[in-house]
């Protein structure tokens, strides 16, 4: 009993004493709302000197679970948690609070020489589960098709999964890439291939093909007509306070926005 | 032995491996190794018949070992493959279980293997995890369904992390096993409000299966919730209900007098703010043999009780290094009650009587157990994610048995190997994890 007494002394000693954080705000997670939340960062450091915004990527998955470890003050995710996550930082005294700092579509991309003009939600499932193998099965050339996809830990893999896959097993022949600029730059230089990445990536080496003849817009994103459309997020512990707060209300504001559209992503408004 | 077992696992390895690679959207090869150092003093007699305090213990071992391939077919459906290597454990676990397992459960020979006994090999192989997880077969979301040999969702094993080197109450007191071969239907409360696993498994752990069962037809039974109403509090319960051996013998129709029932409940309760987390929980054992009671000559049973109390402090936001304060209390008491009766034939002085029952021999084993750690943790290497990849572990745990009724005919705690000890031990434990595919 005496040794129960001393063991519990020293967590009520060491209750109390909490670190105070400088004006150091750490940001990590999705690959796709990196590009948001850096440009954000520096135009919120530019407007106030004193604080510091660090910002990395590594993917949703890897956000969520900074946060859950604590070692995050914002988590970047292009997915909404799931429950086994929020459950697990509950437990740890985590309290996930999400906040929406963007819309986007998660475009299908192809070979600029590609000139398909549309796909439906069934045909891009059976091509990544390997049922349609070529591209004369959808309307296009005659070419072999080649599978490009964001690896399984990446939000924008779940989100697709979700709402374009169902679920099914993506086919063991397609190409498993970490970012969306690789995902880009490998569909720029294949002519058989087909990818998929958030809007803000989009560059002139590739072509968008619009899903259910929906082409990926602002206004179809934020009327949901296109079908993979998703909204961009970023976690806090609790309601966000001090630093986080004024980054995340910073991104949110007309200021903000303007960013997100600076950045090829759709306003939240 | 060795190289026969290290050629099993290998070809385990390679079947098991061969069609996942092939198949699998993704697999990840995962592992960790506890390197330890073990000092132990305990209690021996010396020449005088008193117990004195020796060194008993004094090794460097690859005290655990897992190699874990976790394979996604696709995003409904995944898998797990966990071999569990460890080179002190076996031998240890008989010393330490032996009288336990012969007062309560009948003969430990029956539950170690001569080899196992002795720990000849140098080290020894489990299969810990093999399972298949479901996530679409049921319309409830996050639900999942699990078959094969998986964990045991029973108080705070399932999800132990060895932030103490020590076992899980309930795998130190032998209540639960780690892992059985079962059923379960487990997932998540939306909202993170928490979990939940029901599951049926045969009962007697990952260790035993076929042959090596005893003759049982039951299966056990297991319930387990946990509810986090808001973020830091957590409370939950578990309750398992299964029966050893089968009422009849299997040969005979026999009453077979080894049929016992056990029913175990366990309550947790969390508490984490900040860089404090602090876990408690109690757990109850009841071991019944209904044959030998409805016999009404041999009455034994057995119950086992105890709580524990276990705190972590990180230091991480206050000096930048992931050091961690860690303690545990743990009590717990053993009762197991044995009586004996002996039919004896009419009294000579009083022959209107008839048959009297005499008592032979009445033997009761109780003792409880007070056991307190105390731990220093120094996380050095980190994934990207901040999860520990490399650790060292430092532990100071004593033990101390006492005797609550002497006057009871109380076997000496000594004579069971309940030894008071103090051991310190020092470990440094590292995972790795990689995605194959």
């Amino acid at each position: 009993m005496k040794n129960l007494l001393v063991i519990l002394a020293i967590v009520l000693i060491a209750l109390p004493v909490f670190a105070q954080k400088g004006n150091q705000l750490t940001c990590s997670g999705s690959t796709t709302v990196l590009p948001i939340a850096q440009a954000a960062a520096e135009a919120f450091m530019e407007k106030y000197p004193e604080v510091n915004i660090s910002v990395r990527g590594g993917g949703s998955g890897v956000g969520v679970a900074a946060l859950q470890n604590g070692t995050v003050d914002v988590a970047l995710s292009s997915r909404p948690m799931k429950s086994k996550e929020i459950s697990a930082c509950k437990s740890k005294g985590i309290n996930p609070v999400a906040y929406a700092v963007a819309n986007d579509g998660i475009a299908i991309v192809v070979h600029k020489n590609n000139k398909l003009s549309n796909i439906t939600v069934a045909q891009i499932r059976d091509i990544y589960t390997g049922k349609i193998k070529n591209w004369n099965q959808v309307g296009g050339a005659n070419m072999p098709i080649v599978i490009i996809s964001r690896d399984v830990a990446s939000g924008t893999f779940e989100v697709f999964n979700e709402k374009a896959l169902k679920g099914a097993k993506v086919d063991g022949g397609a190409q498993m890439l970490a970012s969306n600029n690789s995902i880009v730059t490998t569909v720029g230089t294949t002519p058989g291939a087909i990818g998929y990445v958030g809007l803000g990536y989009v560059t002139d080496q590739v072509n968008i093909v619009p899903v259910e003849s929906v082409v990926p817009s602002e206004a179809t994103v934020k009327n949901k007509s296109y079908k993979l459309a998703r909204q961009l997020y970023m976690y806090t512990n609790g309601k966000a306070k001090g630093n986080a707060s004024r980054y995340i209300s910073f991104l949110q504001s007309a200021e903000g926005q303007k960013i997100v559209k600076s950045q090829g992503f759709i306003t939240l408004d | 032995m060795k190289s026969k077992k290290m050629l099993g696992l290998i070809i385990a390895i390679v079947v098991f491996a061969i069609p996942v690679l092939s198949y699998a959207q993704e697999t990840r090869l995962g592992g960790e190794f506890w390197g330890r150092y073990t000092n132990e003093t305990a209690k021996y007699k010396d020449a005088s018949g008193e117990y004195v305090n020796k060194m008993h213990k004094n090794y460097f071992a690859l005290d655990r070992g897992y190699l874990d391939f976790r394979t996604k077919f696709s995003e409904t459906t995944s898998a797990r493959f966990t071999v569990d290597i460890f080179s002190t454990d076996a031998s240890h676990e008989y010393e330490k279980y032996k009288d336990v397992y012969t007062n309560a459960q009948g003969s430990v020979d029956t539950l170690f293997s001569e080899p196992t006994k002795s720990s000849v090999d140098g080290a020894g192989l489990k299969l810990k995890y093999a399972y298949v997880d479901f996530a679409n077969l049921i319309p409830i979301p996050d639900m999942i369904l699990s078959a094969g040999l998986q964990k045991v969702y029973f108080g705070s094993i399932y999800d132990w992390t060895y932030n103490l080197i020590g076992k899980a109450m309930s795998d130190e007191y032998k209540v639960a096993d780690s892992a059985d071969y079962g059923v379960t239907l487990n997932g998540f409360i939306p909202h993170g409000l928490g979990e939940y696993a029901f599951g049926i498994y045969n009962g007697e752990g990952y260790k035993k299966f076929g042959s090596t069962l005893k003759e049982n037809m039951d299966f056990s039974y297991l319930g387990n919730i946990r509810i986090t109403p808001i973020a830091g509090i957590t409370i939950g319960g578990s309750y398992m209900q299964k029966t050893l051996e089968r009422e009849e013998s299997l040969k005979e129709d026999k009453v077979n007098y080894k049929y016992q029932e056990q029913t175990s409940i366990d309550g947790i309760a969390r508490l984490a703010y900040g860089p404090v987390d602090v876990w408690a929980e109690y757990i109850q054992k009841d071991v019944v043999y209904p044959n030998k009671k409805a016999d009404e000559k041999l009455f034994v049973d057995y119950k086992a009780s105890g709580f524990s109390i276990f705190p972590t402090i990180s230091l991480y936001q206050f000096i930048g290094y992931d050091v961690q304060l860690l303690g545990r209390y743990d009590s717990w008491e053993d009762r197991d009650s044995k009586e004996k009766w002996e039919e004896k034939n009419t009294l000579p002085d009083n022959p209107d009587h008839g048959n009297v029952y005499w008592k032979k021999e009445k033997y009761i084993n109780d003792y409880k157990l007070n056991a307190i750690t105390y731990g220093v943790n120094y996380n050095f290497l980190h994934d990207e994610s901040f999860v520990p990849k490399m650790q060292v572990q430092l532990n100071y745990t004593t033990k101390k048995y006492d005797a609550e009724d002497p006057a009871e005919g109380l076997k000496n705690e000594y004579t069971d190997g309940n030894k008071d000890s103090s051991t310190l031990m020092l470990q440094l434990k590292w995972r790795f994890s990689s995605t194959i595919k």
